[in-house]
């Protein structure tokens, strides 16, 4: 174990694209922790999508051996957080197993909303902020005035902050002599009843759940029995020791202070929640950490294989991804016009993205995926009270009393000639104005409370267009307000594809009834007869297409020659079918759902 | 040879591409060469007879009964060369006397001369491209010939003795109105042929009518599909019986050659770009002309797709090809030669009639009707896909 002086724990925080994930690559290169040649870039954002999308999905943790100036060799645990307001949760646990933050400012863009917004969870969480300036070599570096900012807009000192290029390599020795010296030593009695904070834990198929954890006090070995304080699940200790770039590393104990895994022959992530509190089964602490919350999916859609055969695989699938991501949740779910599907659960539209593309690309699946849904809450006449996550479930209008559905207070950060746009977005999404703070001379922010409902589908791309990429946006739940709700059906051949429902905002219907319809016109194949489309609020018809009946298709010559082209052509167009979902009659691919999804495009 | 011998040989149609043209169309995606110095008939006729010679022992149990010239421009090349190649097919092949044997002729080039020494070689079907009455029209697609020329040419074969000519015309032309191509029916049917082939114009991609296809004032599905079932009820009217997607006949003047394409017979192709189904394999020769004279003159590869026809394939393009005839589909030829359900087929055949799109005859053939037909691909492709997820009997 090292001694409590010797230690780091510290998070690096930052706004998207600010350099957060090639900073932690730099201090691993330069605490020698892997070899250059080894260096895979980003080497903390292991999951292949994180790389393409250069965000950080999960959190990861490393230990880093630093020799300082001061002649000291320091343990510094460097807990990586997720950059995405979907995942504000898993950051807030992360930053709990810290002291100190380094926060990562771009030079030329400065402070932004997750900025703030991390800054706020980490000084919440009790931790040392340390501003850092990044990118400091590009020609529209600002460094002094964004010090300036940080200074005023988030009130911490930034005078000193080291002023590095995280790409170029340099500086990054002062962030490392800034962490020994200005993030606290943790605190704790080694003699405690244990106490260890569950930040992540990850599924691995030799070992079983491998639980990462911040020891707060007492002590973790080997064959100790433990308790996840949460769940009450128990189970006896096979491992301890401390992550490594390249891997974990046994060791004979953890003790408060330290950062470290457990490994327990756990079947489950869903035992090992983030946020828990793990203690000792024969020493038990009196009270958990706290801070804990069971995590609540915010949106909620149904997920169909393209191929209704393939159900049983995404069923598997799912089980698997489950394993590693407890914040997903699915059940099972039919739909007249889909067949057997599920109906799941994420923290927001990110976090839906990363989990269907992972299913697609890691399992190989063709996915269909209904319009994303929040959870709306439903007051029925007799007074019970629905939650309603699916429109398949949405009560008949006659039977409900009061409808509700989640707000969230947003902020939004961007250069002040943009607040127009954003105000017109904003208000166009039902936002209601709350006020607004400039934030220098030349940015604002501003307070909105709007549904959730509006910000899921396409706000974020809505306000970067709207300010030329400038704007930013963080959001949290607020609560549930009453709502004018409705359930709009459509209707192919005058069948109602049950897949296609959604819940949504009554005054939006016509306009939104009439895109769909348009949409679903321009993505349906003609088929051998004519197809209406139609959108239906109960009984009504209040928007209709006409897809009219295909009237040639033909190889008009085909002889000897032409035998082996054409029977491609047809197996194509066969294999392209294969692809489509029948609704009574209607044929559907699966880029019309995609389709309708991406509603506010054009 | 005996008769009761022939009786039992397999029927072999054999196809002869001949790549040559005097000027390329503008719709034309067929392999054929115009230039000067490419036009090396010596050579092409060198190279196919020798081709025929060695194919021919590897076919001692057929018995030819059809024999098709194609191009390119067969009359363009001419009576002597035609005539040494089917003098070839005869030696090394055992031809039955009652086979047909056609040969692709543009109006420009049917002389005296030409009909005069392939008609005492024994062709005896014409088959002539006329695509349209319209000279500007023609002019705009690269047509080497007149109307008027297609009026003569006509009238040459029949004083020749032709008894079975065969036209070829377009539909969908640029600038093309329903009425005008009403009016190009009429004026062909006043010719009198035994066989009329109507094609709608494909677009093909790598044609110079595809690259300038923005330009043409070409007519839309819509009207394609109308100018085709306005076409399919005149020649009903006339007496033509339709018996595949395009092609139309008198009684008895089936085209057997082409037959053999959509009814899974034999074939062997010989020339560059020509292809063949033969011994349970499907291949086609180099398209090139002079790879292929030098791959067969000096020993190469002229073979340049070959593939081995899976019984569950052939049960596919059983479906594909004979869906495209009138004759059709039946439960006892599937299920005895494929081993496979007729069942579901007939399922979806039967909502297919409830839209007018399929019939069944009193024998209990299935086929597609005229409006079938123009959507053909889509109800392939849908049968296909219940075929496939059919299980063997």
């Amino acid at each position: 174990m090292t001694e409590l002086s010797r230690i780091r724990n510290f998070s690096i925080i930052a706004h998207i694209d600010h350099g957060k994930s090639t900073l932690a690559d730099r201090l691993l290169e330069e605490c020698n922790a892997i070899d250059k040649r080894e260096m895979e870039s980003q080497i903390l954002d292991s999951m292949d999508l994180e790389r393409e999308r250069g965000i950080t999905i999960k959190a990861r943790a490393v230990q880093l051996t630093y020799h300082a100036d001061d002649g000291q060799t320091y343990a510094l645990n460097l807990i990586d957080t997720p950059g995405h307001v979907d995942f504000n949760y898993e950051v807030s646990r992360s930053l709990a197993a810290c002291e100190g933050a380094v926060l990562v400012v771009d030079a030329s863009q400065g402070v932004e909303a997750q900025t703030l917004a991390n800054t706020f969870l980490a000084t919440d969480a009790g931790l040392e902020v340390l501003p850092v300036i990044n990118k400091i070599d590009l020609p529209s570096a600002r460094p002094q005035e964004v010090k300036a900012e940080i200074e005023d807009i988030i009130c911490i000192p930034a005078e000193d902050a080291p002023e590095i290029s995280a790409k170029n390599g340099i500086n990054i020795h002062s962030v490392l002599e800034m962490v020994v010296r200005d993030v606290p030593a943790p605190k704790g009695d080694r003699n405690a009843p244990l106490q260890a904070l569950i930040f992540d834990s990850q599924y691995d198929s030799y070992r079983g759940v491998i639980v990462y954890v911040r020891v707060k006090e007492g002590m973790v070995v080997p064959g100790m029995d433990i308790r996840m304080m949460a769940t009450g699940a128990e189970y006896k200790v096979v491992e301890v020791g401390t992550m490594n770039p390249l891997g974990l590393t046994p060791t004979d104990a953890l003790g408060a202070g330290e950062v470290g895994y457990i490994t327990a022959s756990i079947k489950n992530v869903a035992d090992t929640r983030v946020g828990d509190t793990v203690t000792a089964v024969a020493n038990p602490a009196a009270q958990a950490l706290p801070g804990y919350r069971q995590v609540q999916p915010m949106v909620y859609s149904g997920v169909y294989p393209a191929d209704g055969a393939k159900y049983q695989d995404l069923r598997e699938a799912l089980e698997k991804l489950k394993l590693n991501d407890a914040s997903m949740s699915y059940e099972l779910e039919s739909s007249i016009a889909l067949g057997f599907g599920f109906r799941c659960g994420f923290l927001g539209l990110l976090h839906m993205e990363i989990i269907q593309e992972r299913l697609e690309r890691e399992y190989n699946l063709d996915l269909i995926t209904t319009a994303p849904n929040v959870v709306y809450r439903i007051t029925k006449n007799t007074g019970e009270v629905l939650m309603v996550d699916n429109p398949l479930e949405y009560p008949d209008p006659m039977d409900i009393q009061l409808a509700e559905e989640p707000y969230v207070k947003a902020s939004l950060i961007a250069p002040q000639e943009y607040v127009g746009n954003i105000m017109d977005l904003a208000t166009s999404r039902r936002g209601e104005f709350k006020d607004m703070v400039y934030l220098d001379a030349k940015r604002v922010e501003l307070h909105y409370e709007i549904p959730l409902n509006e910000i899921i589908y396409d706000f974020f791309d809505a306000l970067k267009s709207r300010t030329r990429g400038y704007g930013s946006l963080d959001y949290e739940l607020i609560g549930y307000r009453p709502s004018r709700l409705v359930k709009l059906d459509i209707l192919l051949n005058g069948d109602i594809v049950d897949a296609l429902s959604f819940i949504l905002f009554a005054d939006n219907a016509y306009p939104r009834a009439r895109k769909i319809c348009e949409k679903l016109k321009d993505n349906i194949p003609r088929a051998q007869f004519e197809i209406p489309v139609q959108a239906a609020i109960g009984g009504k018809i209040i928007a209709r297409e006409t897809i009219k009946a295909l009237r040639k298709d033909v190889l008009a010559k085909c002889y000897g020659g032409d035998i082996t082209r054409k029977k491609k052509l047809l197996e194509k167009q066969k294999e392209g079918k294969k692809r489509m979902r029948t609704f009574g009659t209607v044929s559907v691919p699966s880029e019309a759902f995609m389709a309708v999804l991406k509603l506010d495009e054009d | 040879m005996a008769l009761l011998q022939r009786k039992n040989k397999i029927p072999l149609g054999i196809y002869v591409h001949v790549p040559f043209c005097r000027s390329k169309c503008q719709y034309c995606d067929f392999y054929s060469v115009t230039n000067k110095k490419d036009l090396d008939f010596d050579g092409y006729t060198q190279a196919v007879c020798t081709h025929i010679k060695e194919a021919g022992t590897q076919a001692p149990n057929h018995i030819v009964d059809t024999i098709y010239f194609g191009g390119g421009t067969p009359s363009f090349f001419g009576g002597e060369g035609m005539a040494m190649i089917l003098a070839a097919i005869r030696k090394n092949f055992d031809v039955s006397p009652t086979a047909e044997i056609t040969f692709e002729a543009n109006p420009d080039s049917v002389t005296d001369r030409l009909l005069r020494r392939v008609r005492g070689e024994g062709f005896n079907r014409v088959s002539l491209g006329i695509q349209c009455d319209n000279d500007n029209i023609l002019k705009t697609l690269g047509r080497p010939h007149t109307y008027a020329e297609a009026v003569m040419a006509v009238k040459k074969l029949r004083k020749k003795g032709f008894r079975n000519i065969s036209v070829d015309l377009i539909y969908g032309l640029p600038g093309q109105r329903l009425q005008d191509w009403n009016a190009t029916l009429n004026n062909v049917l006043s010719l009198k042929p035994e066989h009329i082939s109507c094609y709608g114009l494909q677009v093909e991609e790598g044609t110079p009518l595809y690259n300038m296809r923005d330009f043409y004032n070409l007519a839309d599905d819509d009207t394609q599909a109308d100018m085709y079932l306005s076409a399919v009820e005149l020649l009903r009217k006339h007496g033509y019986h339709q018996y595949e997607i395009s092609n139309f006949c008198k009684k008895g003047h089936t085209s057997r050659h082409n037959m053999k394409y959509w009814t899974g017979g034999e074939y062997l192709g010989f020339g560059p770009g020509a292809s063949s189904d033969f011994g349970g394999s499907r291949f086609s020769m180099v398209r090139d002309v002079h790879q292929y004279i030098e791959g067969v003159l000096q020993g190469g590869t002229v073979v340049e797709e070959l593939q081995e026809v899976a019984p569950r394939e052939r049960a596919a393009e059983y479906l594909m090809m004979r869906l495209r005839t009138t004759a059709g589909i039946d439960r006892e030829t599937y299920e005895n030669t494929f081993l496979l359900p007729f069942a579901p087929l007939e399922a979806q055949l039967a909502e297919y009639k409830q839209q007018g799109l399929a019939a069944q005859t009193y024998d209990g053939r299935w086929h597609l009707t005229a409006r079938g037909f123009l959507i053909s691909n889509s109800i392939i492709s849908d049968l296909l896909l219940v075929q496939e997820r059919s299980k063997s009997l």
